[in-house]
C-alpha cells in the first residue's frame, strides 16, 4: 500500500506526495518542471527525476494532488498518481485485452478475405465491421504514440503501425463507400498486423515484468524488526539512533550499529562480498541486515532509515540505473529511417500519378498503396520472436536475459571486469596446501589434529579447515576462545593430547619458521591458522601453520581465455589487498587489477572505464555489486549471488560457472544478429512489393505473399538459435 | 516609428521540443515581440521586437537559465 497523502514527516506538517510524470522528453523537462513546482505557494520542496519519471513533491496541507497536477499539465506533461500509475502488470493485461480482441475479430476477418470460397455478398461490409474496433480500438496505442511522436518530429514502429493500419482502413472504406470500380479492400492486411504486433508487445511486457524490482530486493533483504533489551520486539521503522537492541545467534544485524556488549561471529558477505566472518566484540560497527552467526550482541544503533548502508547502496544503484542510457529499441531505429522514406516514396508516387495525366483516382490508389505494402506484419514479430527463442535456448544454458535492449550492449561491449570474489574465486574458504609445520612435526598429523577441534566449531575457517582433513581422534574438552580460536583434548591412537587451534595471540611461543611462514600467506591474501599443542610445563606451542584461502575456480581461467577470444579486455576488480589480488589475477589471465576499493566504489572504478571510451561489461554477485552492475552498459550477475544482484543485473547466469558469462555473451551476440536478420527480411519482402505498389499494381496475391513470406521467414530463422552451442556442451540435467 | 530591435540569449540547457515549445509559448505573447525563433542545436533564443527585461523575465519563467 503506497501512503501517498499520509506520509507525513516529523514537525512542520509537511506532506509527501509522490508521483508518475508522463511525457517528459528530455533532462531539462525535469528540471523546468522542478522549478516550476518549487515555485507553487505551499510547496516547501520539489525533486523531479527524469530517469525514474518520478516527481516527489513536499507541501503543507493547503496543496493538494489537483494543484500539483494543474501545474504540470500548464507545463504541457501530464501526472499520474501512485495508484493510477501503470503497473507491470496492468500494462501486460492491457496488452493482453487489446491482442484477444484483435485476434478474435481479426481470425473470420482473415478466412472472408482470403478464401474466396467463403465470400457471400456484401462480405466487405462485414470485414468492414470486424476490421474498425480491431483498428482503432486494439490498435489506438500506436495511434496516440504516433500523435505524441509527430509533435517531436520523430517516426518509431508506432508511426509505421498507425499509418499502413489506418491508410489501409480509410482506402478501403472509401473503395467500399463509393463503390470504387476494380477496387480492393485491405482490411485484412490492418487487422492482422495489429494483432501480431500487440502480441509481441504482450511478450515483451510479460519478460519485463518478470525482471522484477532491485529496490524490493534489497527492502526484503534487512530484519523486519527489532529486539530491545528488555525483550520488546518493535518494528524497524520504530528504532531510533542511540537505542539499543539484541541480536541472537541466527540473527539478522536490525540497522548498523555498534556493538555494546557481546562478541560474535558476523557474516557481511552479503554486503562486503567477503567469504569470511568478521569477528566483532565491543566497540566494533556492524552493518544492518549482515547475520550474526555465533554469539548474542547488543548494539546500539548509528543509523536507521535512509542512512543506513543498505539504504546508501540502494540509492546507488538507483543513480546509476538513472543514468543509464536507455537504449532505443532497434526496430524503432529502423523505423526512424523507414518511415520517412515510404512517406515520400509515397508522395512521388501521387505526384508522378497526377503529372502523367491519370485520374486523380489512379494516384491516389497508387499512394496510399505504397503505404499499405511498406507496413510489413512481421516487424512485430521480428525482435520478440528472436528474444523468445534466444532467450528460451538460454535458459537452457543456464543464462537469463532481461529484455531485447541487452542484446544490443552485449555487442557493443569491448571490456569487461570481473569481481574477484565469488565470481573469479569460489567465494568459500578450503585449506590451500599442506600446512608448514616446524622440524619434527607431521604437518598432515597437525591438520588432522586441527580438524578433530575445528568439527566442533561453526566458522567458516573451521568449517574449511575439517572438511581438509579426517579428525585426529575424538574431542574430549572443548572451549571455543571468541574471536581467537578454540583449545580442546584429542583422544588420538597415541594418546590424548591437548591441542590449540586459532590465532597467533592464542600460543604462547611461535616459532621463527611459523611466523615467516605466515607472513607470506597473510600476503598472498590468505589467511593463516596456527595448531599446536601444550607441552608438559602448560605452555601452548605452535607446531604448524595452516593456509586458508579462497581459491580460484577451475573454470576460470578457461573463461577469461574466452572472453579475450570475444575481443574484450579483462579487469579484476576487488577490495582485497593488492598482492592477494595480483596474485588471483596473475593465475587467471586477467588484463588489469584493480584492488583495494572500497564496495561503494566499485560503480565509480566502471565509470572511469567507461569515461576512457570503453563500453563496460560487469561480472558481480554480491550486493557491493549491485551499483557497479547497474552502472556497467551491461550488467552480469552470477547466480551464487544475492537477489540485489541479480536485479540490478541485466543478464542473470544462473550457474557460478564463469564460462556460462562467455556463453551469455555469444548468444545474447548470435541473439542480436538473428533478430537483425528478422527485421531485415520483415521489411524486404514488403520494400520489394513497394515499386509495384507505386506503379499501381498492388495486386492483393503480392501483398499477402510479401506478408506470409516475411513472417515465416522471421519464425524460421529465429529457430535456428536453438540450436546455440556455447563454448561447453549444455550442461545434461 | 520605433525601431524594431532583435534580442539574442544564450539557453543552454534547452535540449528537446518541449523546452523549445515552452520559451516560444512565454515569450511569444509579450508586448512588442515580433517573433520568437528557438535554435535547439545552438541553444539560442532570437527574439524579434519586445523587452530584454521582460523577455529575460518570460524565459526564466519558463524555467531556463540564460548564459552570460
Amino acid at each position: 500500500m503506497t501512503n501517498t497523502l499520509d506520509d507525513r514527516t516529523a514537525g512542520g506538517g509537511l506532506i509527501r506526495l509522490d508521483v508518475d510524470v508522463e511525457g517528459m522528453t528530455c533532462a531539462s523537462c525535469a528540471s523546468r518542471i522542478q522549478r516550476k513546482l518549487t515555485r507553487l505557494d505551499g510547496v516547501d520542496s520539489a525533486n523531479v527525476n527524469f530517469a525514474t519519471h518520478k516527481a516527489t513533491v513536499m507541501h503543507d496541507p493547503s496543496v493538494g494532488l489537483d494543484d500539483v497536477r494543474s501545474t504540470v499539465q500548464s507545463l504541457g506533461y501530464d501526472v499520474s498518481s501512485p495508484e493510477e500509475a501503470a503497473d507491470p502488470q496492468d500494462w501486460e493485461r492491457h496488452l493482453w485485452h487489446r491482442f484477444v480482441v484483435a485476434a478474435v475479430l481479426s481470425a473470420p476477418l482473415v478466412l472472408i478475405s482470403m478464401v474466396m470460397a467463403l465470400q457471400f455478398d456484401g462480405w466487405e461490409w462485414v470485414a468492414l465491421a470486424l476490421a474498425t474496433p480491431v483498428v482503432f480500438w486494439s490498435g489506438w496505442d500506436f495511434h496516440s504514440a504516433t500523435l505524441t511522436n509527430l509533435r517531436h518530429g520523430s517516426t518509431t514502429m508506432d508511426t509505421l503501425v498507425s499509418m499502413g493500419t489506418v491508410a489501409a482502413w480509410t482506402w478501403s472504406t472509401v473503395v467500399l463507400v463509393a463503390d470504387l470500380p476494380g477496387g480492393h479492400v485491405y482490411y485484412e492486411g490492418a487487422g492482422v498486423i495489429i494483432t501480431l504486433i500487440l502480441l509481441g508487445k504482450w511478450f515483451e511486457a510479460r519478460a519485463k515484468r518478470r525482471s522484477g524490482d532491485a529496490l524490493r530486493a534489497m527492502a526484503e533483504l534487512g530484519a523486519k524488526t527489532a529486539r530491545l533489551r528488555d525483550g520488546t520486539e518493535v518494528p524497524l521503522e520504530g528504532l531510533e539512533v542511540g537505542m539499543q537492541f539484541v541480536v541472537r545467534p541466527g540473527e539478522k544485524v536490525a540497522t548498523d550499529g555498534a556493538v555494546v556488549e557481546g562478541h560474535s561471529a558476523v557474516d557481511a558477505s552479503m554486503v562486503t562480498g567477503e567469504p569470511v566472518p568478521v569477528e566483532v566484540g565491543v566497540g566494533d560497527e556492524v552493518v544492518g541486515a549482515t547475520l550474526n552467526t555465533s554469539g548474542s550482541l547488543v548494539v546500539e544503533a548509528t543509523a536507521v532509515g535512509s542512512q543506513t548502508m543498505l539504504a546508501q547502496v540502494t540509492k546507488l544503484v538507483e543513480d546509476a540505473q538513472g543514468s543509464h542510457a536507455e537504449v532505443q529499441r532497434l526496430a524503432d531505429r529502423v523505423a526512424g529511417f523507414f518511415v520517412p522514406v515510404v512517406i515520400a516514396i509515397s508522395g512521388l508516387s501521387l505526384i508522378g500519378w497526377l503529372v502523367t495525366d491519370h485520374s486523380a483516382q489512379d494516384a491516389f490508389t497508387a499512394a496510399v498503396a505504397v503505404l499499405i505494402i511498406a507496413c510489413p506484419c512481421a516487424l512485430g514479430l521480428a525482435t520478440p520472436m528472436g528474444i523468445m527463442v534466444g532467450t528460451g535456448r538460454g535458459a537452457q544454458l543456464g543464462v537469463i536475459i532481461k529484455g531485447g535492449e541487452v542484446l544490443e550492449d552485449t555487442r557493443s561491449v569491448d571490456a569487461i571486469v570481473l569481481d574477484k570474489t565469488g565470481t573469479v574465486t569460489e567465494g568459500r574458504m578450503a585449506v590451500a596446501g599442506e600446512p608448514v609445520a616446524v622440524p619434527g612435526a607431521d604437518p598432515l598429523d597437525a591438520l588432522a589434529l586441527a580438524a578433530a577441534l575445528e568439527a566442533r566449531s561453526e566458522h567458516p575457517i573451521a568449517a574449511a579447515i575439517a572438511a581438509a582433513s579426517n579428525p585426529a581422534g575424538e574431542v574430549e574438552g572443548f572451549e571455543s576462545h571468541a574471536g581467537r580460536g578454540v583449545t580442546g583434548s584429542v583422544r588420538t591412537p597415541v594418546g590424548v593430547v591437548s591441542a590449540a587451534v586459532g590465532r597467533r595471540d592464542l600460543f604462547d611461543s611461535v616459532p621463527g619458521e611459523l611466523e615467516a611462514a605466515m607472513v607470506q600467506m597473510e600476503a598472498g591474501g590468505a589467511t593463516a591458522v596456527l595448531v599446536g599443542t601444550e607441552t608438559a610445563d602448560g605452555s601452548l606451542d605452535a607446531l604448524a601453520a595452516i593456509e586458508v584461502s579462497d581459491t580460484v575456480k577451475e573454470t576460470s581461467a578457461e573463461a577469461i581465455a574466452a572472453f579475450h577470444d570475444q575481443g574484450l579486455e579483462v579487469t579484476l576488480l576487488t577490495g582485497d589487498n593488492r598482492r592477494a589480488a595480483e596474485t588471483v589475477g596473475q593465475e587467471v589471465g586477467v588484463d588489469r587489477v584493480i584492488a583495494e576499493v572500497l564496495p561503494a566504489d566499485k560503480a565509480d572504478e566502471v565509470r572511469a572505464l567507461q569515461e576512457a571510451g570503453h563500453r563496460v561489461a560487469m561480472v558481480g554477485d554480491g550486493i557491493n555489486d549491485a551499483p557497479a552492475l547497474a552502472q556497467a552498459d551491461l550488467g552480469i550477475a552470477v547466480g551464487t549471488g544475492t537477489d540485489v544482484a541479480r536485479e540490478a543485473s541485466d543478464l542473470t547466469v544462473v550457474t557460478g560457472d564463469l564460462r556460462a558469462v562467455a556463453d551469455a555473451i555469444a548468444l545474447s551476440r548470435r541473439t542480436l544478429s538473428i533478430i537483425k536478420g528478422n527485421l531485415f527480411w520483415a521489411f524486404a519482402y514488403n520494400v520489394a512489393a513497394i515499386p509495384l505498389a507505386a506503379f499501381g499494381v498492388l495486386n492483393p496475391m503480392i501483398a499477402a505473399a510479401a506478408m506470409g513470406l516475411s513472417s515465416v521467414f522471421v519464425v524460421t530463422n529465429s529457430l535456428r538459435l536453438r540450436r546455440f552451442r556455447g563454448y561447453r556442451p549444455p550442461r545434461s540435467k | 516609428m520605433t525601431m524594431t530591435i532583435t534580442h539574442t540569449y544564450e539557453v543552454p540547457d534547452i535540449s528537446c521540443g518541449h523546452c523549445v515549445a515552452a520559451i516560444e509559448g512565454e515569450v511569444g505573447p509579450l508586448a512588442g515581440v515580433e517573433s520568437v525563433s528557438v535554435d535547439l542545436d545552438d541553444k539560442l533564443v532570437t527574439v524579434l521586437g519586445g523587452d530584454d527585461v521582460a523577455i529575460r523575465a518570460a524565459i526564466d519563467e519558463a524555467g531556463y537559465d540564460i548564459a552570460g
